[in-house]
């Protein structure tokens, strides 16, 4: 994907620019506010990461400029501040999702990755999602694997779903903690990683959800 | 009926009662001063009249004698149409000579003697005279006048206290309606700003009076507090930009090391401090209440619920939550949700392994309760401070923060947090 990076402090540029050049796609950088606006509107990118403390223009700024402009390119905007108000405020302004620092490089790129384009098949308006021998039919709300059914609580649904809808790629935790339970905050209990080993178990053999050590979860043909 | 009590309790309704006494007793005061002096007038009137009778009848007789007093008399009589004097001449006998007197005590000098006409309790002055050779002579004049005018004078006393009244109380509820509305209006606004919109101000208009001086001060003070408030989200901001970005580089280096895994762990354990820290900085600013919301909290329950039951379970605990439907509060959801989540992760924690970890929405309280060791009576003020750790708990993880954000939240939210015991185990309470 190509990938516009609007972020003035330079170290922290160089990290992300390096993590998503490592994942295999095209990084342009600039340190301004309205140098980025410029960029992102010349277009051509398919995710815009934009942190919101800028010289020039602000991120919301930007962002909102952008939007106003009627170009719709996915943003993920970053912030160093963790307060409340500033998720809703970049989530207001335009911005598609928010991470505030400090972040790990592999959530940022889960995180870019879900913003990118969805593939067709799984487009939001599926009706039935399916990887390798599991089908969850979202309209009969039934989940089967190699035709045998398999009966899941109201939350586990959510889970699978939210895995499913994002398949060949990695989930984080908080993605997950934000998509199925709304919560916005890091649990220093390990909730997630036991409500997912309850839907794996649920799921069977061979194992379709994999753990990606330090980075998150991914479902998937157990081949691919 | 509630506005009338609030009424009651305001100063303009105590500027009305004062202002009404004052007038009352002012107009009591002018009233009775004005009874006094013309009553006095208008008897003493009637005793120059009765003076100048009893001069003029003296006078007849020494010139005439008993006869040409008698004739006067009745000449007077006579000429009298409103029939309000009173003459007697009394022989040595004790009989009547002329008059038109029954008959009255032999008494010289001034007295006050009912009079028997038709009219009831009719009190006449009268000046009695010894006259030679045992004779008397009694002048009167009937009171009847000065008690109607008396009367009159009361009547309208009694309009004039009564619009008085009136007046009074237009007046003062005018006055305190007015001071009423502008204290309300700085009320409204004060409660505005309580609720976190630091960038309420009353009105003042320019020049103006006292309140309007008073509301310039405190805007003035708003205006300081609010300058505070933005050093201080600075002072946050800076703290969270400057030593966050390099603290998040470092542990970015560090992650890039082949085992330093252990100064990676102490960098994120020093990043959630911080983390921590402003949270709670941002929530005892109290701007959170500015988005306020109805939150229905047994879904809050059932999702906190719902989201540790696995994990309890992975201790071989069992998570037990009774939730009443139908409460709500107005609230913060996502804090109230990391509250509910702080404590139940707490009794997880503290509980006993295989045990019983209880979280129950009543009728206005929530509560969570484990059956660990719990907290002795004397320690548990000191368990919401910031970094404060019972020593038992000393050697498991976690930053010492969890509590102190919970007791921020319940203060936000104007809930009451109580820690009893739960016997054995800890029971947290927050009701509202």
């Amino acid at each position: 994907m190509r990938i516009l990076l609007v972020e003035d402090d330079a170290a922290t540029a160089a990290d992300i620019a390096r993590a998503l050049g490592g994942a295999g796609h095209l990084v342009s950088h600039v340190a301004d506010g309205r140098q980025g606006l410029m960029e992102a509107i010349g277009g051509g990118f398919e995710v815009l990461v934009v942190d919101r403390m800028l010289p020039g223009l602000d991120g919301l700024g930007l962002i909102r400029a952008l939007r106003a402009a009627g170009i719709a390119t996915p943003a993920l905007m970053l912030t160093a501040r963790g307060s409340l108000n500033d998720r809703v405020e970049g989530l207001d302004a335009g911005a598609d999702d928010y991470l505030p620092k400090p972040f790990a490089l592999p959530e940022l790129l889960a995180r870019v990755h879900a913003l990118g384009r969805r593939p067709a098949v799984m487009a939001p308006e599926a009706t039935v999602l399916r990887v390798a021998e599991l089908e969850m039919d979202l309209l009969r709300r039934t989940v089967t694997r190699a035709g045998q059914r398999i009966e899941l609580q109201p939350r586990e649904w959510r889970l699978l779903e939210y895995l499913m809808r994002h398949a060949g790629r990695v989930v984080t935790r908080s993605m997950l903690l934000e998509g199925v339970w709304d919560i916005h905050f890091d649990p220093r209990t390990s909730v997630v990683e036991t409500h997912v080993s309850r839907l794996r178990a649920k799921l069977g053999e061979p194992d379709l959800i994999q753990t990606l050590r330090g980075a998150g979860y991914t479902i998937r043909p157990p081949d691919a | 009926m509630n506005a009338l009590r609030r009424w009651a309790g305001t100063t303009g309704f105590r500027v009305t009662l004062l202002h009404l006494a004052l007038t009352l007793l002012g107009t009591a005061l002018l009233a009775g001063i004005g009874y006094w002096a013309t009553s006095r007038f208008a008897v003493r009137q009637i005793a120059a009249e009765i003076e100048r009778d009893v001069g003029v009848l003296l006078n007849a007789a020494r010139i005439g004698g008993v006869p040409s007093l008698a004739l006067s008399i009745e000449a007077r009589i006579a000429a009298d149409r409103s029939g309000t004097q009173f003459f007697l001449l009394a022989g040595a006998d004790g009989g009547r000579i002329a008059g038109n007197l029954a008959s009255a005590p032999h008494q010289a000098g001034w007295a006050s003697i009912e009079v028997d006409t038709a009219r009831e309790d009719s009190v006449m002055l009268a000046f009695g005279t010894a006259l030679p050779a045992n004779h008397f002579l009694l002048v009167g004049r009937d009171l009847a006048p000065v008690r109607a005018l008396e009367a009159q004078l009361l009547g309208a006393a009694g309009w004039v206290g009564g619009a008085a009244i009136l007046l009074a109380l237009g007046g003062g509820l005018l006055v305190g309606r007015g001071v009423a509305r502008r204290a309300a209006s700085m009320e409204r606004a004060l409660a505005l700003v309580e609720e976190g919109r630091m960038e309420t101000r009353l009105t003042a208009r320019p020049g103006g009076d006292e309140f309007d001086r008073l509301a310039r001060r405190v805007n003035a003070t708003l205006d300081r507090l609010q300058l505070t408030m933005a050093a201080l989200r600075q002072v946050s901001d800076d703290i969270a930009h400057d030593l966050r970005t390099p603290l998040t580089r470092l542990r970015r280096r560090l992650e890039s090391m082949e085992g330093a895994e252990e100064a990676v762990a102490e960098c994120d354990r020093i990043l959630d401090i911080f983390a921590a820290l402003l949270r709670i900085a941002e929530v005892e600013s109290g701007a959170r209440r500015a988005a306020f919301a109805p939150v229905a909290l047994d879904e809050v329950c059932a999702t906190v619920a719902e989201l540790y039951a696995p994990a309890a379970m992975e201790r071989g605990q069992i998570l037990v939550a009774q939730i009443d439907h139908g409460q709500t509060i107005q609230g913060d959801r996502e804090l109230l949700t990391q509250m509910l989540a702080n404590l139940v992760e707490n009794a997880i924690r503290h509980g006993r392994a295989d045990g019983t970890v209880r979280l129950a929405l009543e009728d206005r309280a929530i509560t969570v309760a484990d059956d660990g060791p719990g907290i002795p009576a004397e320690a548990r003020d000191l368990v919401f401070r910031r970094f404060h750790r019972l020593d038992a708990s000393r050697t498991t993880p976690g930053t010492g923060l969890g509590l102190a954000l919970v007791a921020a939240v319940a203060a936000l939210h104007g809930l009451r947090i109580t820690l009893e015991d739960a016997g054995p185990g800890l029971r947290v309470r927050l009701a509202w």
